[in-house]
């Protein structure tokens, strides 16, 4: 003979996993959904991103003098298509239209300035794109390679050899492990989305087990059962959870397909995504999202057996997303570390020591406090979540 | 058997809900906010006030009254859903509030408002209550096997239950109310909202269960109900029971000035006035 909460849990799993709402929020949305962005924005951003590179840039300049030289200087350089002006006035609107790329102007006073070795004025015309200003830094790359070439014939007019002017010649070496770097990077991200997975994969579940089952009626029946209310409460609290989890679960094997599939990554970031991958890894990361999946569970059941119907449930539980999305982003801040304080704040903890994790720079000290405030959380939320089920101003509520 | 034995339960209210109870005119009239039953005093309402009765073994026992009369509070005390401020419920034997789950286990219990798992087939639904009850998987054949071909549940055994008709959910709710062969079956107001067909599958299974031996306690406020299906009856009024006996017993009582019997309907508005206190 089944224990009561296994025989709720059982039914409640099979209930739950024929519900097309809870298996496109538990499972499509963190397998499939959440890659194709990832990879479309990848390649998106990308193929953008190149074209802005490789495009040849229409610039004019419009010189007062006739005589600076640059306009012969940036025909060139690669990736110009260089036409001389007279009309400064129209430069502007040719360059917020696009008809431009870019615009310089030279204007009067500029060889007297050269002439007099002071600083020449020049004006460089542009417009903030979302092409990643790649065409502004081209430009100022080569203007500054004219300045470069300015500055040496200046110095060696003064019978100066511009080599000497530089004193040091730094070698820069970057001992960061590329593991390090890309955890900082994808460890700010990582958190986040599973956190979030975390609470939506049990959140339908959450609804359709306690408002729902109000809603329906069938509430009535269950209590009326020989099951204890604390084996209601597990019975159901069990597959909230593991709905949970496994939300964020399937939002990391998302993840691992959409790497891999994700072509033209450069073999050290790959190696390095891998081994923030190693099982080793994302068992410490799961561990970590178990405790906090019990959490939320306990959270989502409460306030959806508090609610009178499953609309009801849906209005409380829907902004408390926030709630839980805001220590998950205070975590992306700068200067924001697991530390003896922030390891005892709920989610933030998880968002940091995930981060460290991935880096590889966790402290075992700090991921102890963690676990130990999850667990102690958690054990909470079910003691809660049980009374609750017992309350019957809760059950009964209308 | 079941045994209840000066119930009483009253609900915390919300400043809303006094206001609307004050708007509603309760207190009844000659009674005070502090001791009328069903009536709201500075934090909670009085649902039932003190209500005494036994349903016996093999006979059928109305709770008849007015909607909000405390029929429901008083079915889910027996229930064990809810947990009376004050009294005693015995169910076959057992007592409901020092053990609930052991009462439970001889109880089916059916409500008018109850649905079943949509997402579950009919059979799921009815083993679901099945293991619950502990059912073991040789008397649970047995039994289904029994419900199913008595109620024609076996031609849609399979289906979900969104997928069936109002008549035939209704067939499976009642199989899953009395899969585990309960002693004791318990009616909330269960015909309520049905068709004629729905309703008659209700009305015969509580038949089917006074024929069986088993204690039946049904509440509605459908006269033709009473005098179709009760042996006895409580006519139950502001969380307390205004009369009760044998239904032949109470409709010998009710005589008029002129020596006339009256019909179950008239004594029972004549009973709720002169509980409301209007003149007749």
């Amino acid at each position: 003979m089944s224990s009561p909460a296994w025989v709720v849990f059982r039914k409640e799993l099979r209930d739950t996993l024929r519900d097309r709402r809870t298996l496109v929020a538990m499972v499509v949305v963190p397998l499939l959904l959440f890659p194709l962005l990832m990879v479309g924005m990848a390649k998106f951003s990308q193929s953008r991103a190149a074209e802005a590179r490789d495009k040849t840039l229409a610039v004019a300049v419009a010189d007062a003098e006739a005589s600076s030289g640059l306009a012969d200087y940036l025909r060139h350089e690669p990736g110009l298509e260089i036409s001389e002006v007279q009309d400064v006035t129209a430069l502007p609107e040719r360059v917020r239209t696009e008809e431009l790329d870019a615009a310089i102007v030279v204007p009067a006073g500029y060889g007297a300035a050269l002439a007099a070795h002071q600083p020449a004025p020049l004006q460089l015309l542009h417009k903030s794109s979302d092409d990643f200003d790649i065409p502004r830094t081209r430009l100022e790359q080569a203007l500054g390679r004219f300045e470069q070439k300015l500055l040496d014939e200046r110095l060696r007019g003064l019978g100066i050899e511009p080599r000497s002017i530089d004193p040091l010649d730094i070698q820069r070496t970057d001992v960061v492990s590329s593991r390090e770097l890309f955890g900082k990077l994808l460890g700010g991200l990582l958190p986040y989305m599973f956190i979030i997975f975390c609470f939506t994969g049990g959140m339908y579940p959450a609804i359709d087990l306690a408002a729902g089952e109000k809603e329906r009626g069938t509430l009535e029946t269950l209590l009326s059962s020989p099951a204890s209310r604390l084996q209601i409460a597990f019975g159901k609290f069990a597959v909230v959870t593991l709905t949970g989890f496994t939300s964020a679960l399937l939002a990391t094997v998302g993840m691992y397909v959409s790497v891999q599939s994700v072509t033209g990554i450069p073999a050290p970031v790959l190696a390095a995504v891998q081994s923030v991958l190693a099982p080793g890894t994302i068992a410490l990361v799961l561990a970590l999202l178990l405790p906090l999946s019990v959490f939320f569970a306990a959270i989502l059941l409460m306030l959806s057996l508090y609610a009178r119907s499953y609309k009801e449930a849906m209005s409380v539980i829907s902004p408390l997303m926030i709630v839980v999305v805001v220590p998950a982003a205070i975590a992306l801040a700068p200067g924001v570390r697991l530390g003896l304080g922030t390891a005892l704040v709920p989610v933030l903890n998880v968002s940091l020591a995930t981060r460290e994790i991935i880096a590889g720079t966790a402290d075992p000290l700090h991921l102890a406090l963690v676990f130990a405030s999850l667990l102690l959380l958690a054990a909470g939320g079910m003691a809660a979540c049980a009374r609750w089920f017992s309350r019957e101003d809760i059950v009964f509520r209308s | 058997m079941i045994e209840v034995v000066d119930l009483t339960k009253s609900f915390p209210i919300s400043r809303q809900q006094r206001r609307e109870l004050a708007a509603a005119g309760s207190p009844a009239p000659g009674e005070t906010p502090a001791t009328a039953p069903g009536a709201a005093n500075a934090s909670s309402l009085q649902a039932v006030a003190g209500a005494s009765f036994r349903c016996s073994p093999g006979r059928v026992f109305a709770l008849l009254g007015p909607n909000g009369a405390g029929k429901t509070t008083v079915l889910r005390m027996i229930a064990t859903l809810l947990r009376p401020d004050g009294g005693r419920i015995s169910i076959a034997g057992v007592d409901a509030l020092a053990d609930p789950v052991a009462a439970r286990r001889k109880l089916g219990f059916l409500t008018g408002s109850t649905k079943l798992y949509e997402r579950l087939t009919a059979e799921e639904n009815v083993r679901y209550a099945a293991d619950l009850h502990g059912v073991g998987a040789a008397d649970y054949k047995r039994r289904r096997d029994a419900l199913f071909g008595a109620l024609g549940i076996d031609a849609y055994a399979g289906r979900r239950a969104g997928q069936l008709s109002t008549g035939m959910k209704q067939k499976v709710a009642i199989a899953r109310t009395i899969i585990h062969d309960p002693e004791v079956v318990v009616f909330d107001e269960a015909t309520s909202g049905l068709d004629v067909i729905a309703a008659r599958a209700i009305i015969q299974l509580i038949q089917d269960c006074r024929a069986q031996g088993k204690t039946v306690l049904f509440s509605t406020h459908i006269m033709s109900e009473v005098t179709m299906l009760a042996d006895d009856l409580a006519v139950f009024h502001r969380g307390r029971v205004l009369a009760m006996g044998g239904l032949e017993e109470v409709l010998a009582r009710a005589v008029d000035e002129r020596g006339q019997r009256r019909t179950l309907e008239d004594e029972f508005v004549r009973l709720i006035d002169a509980a409301e206190g209007v003149r007749t």
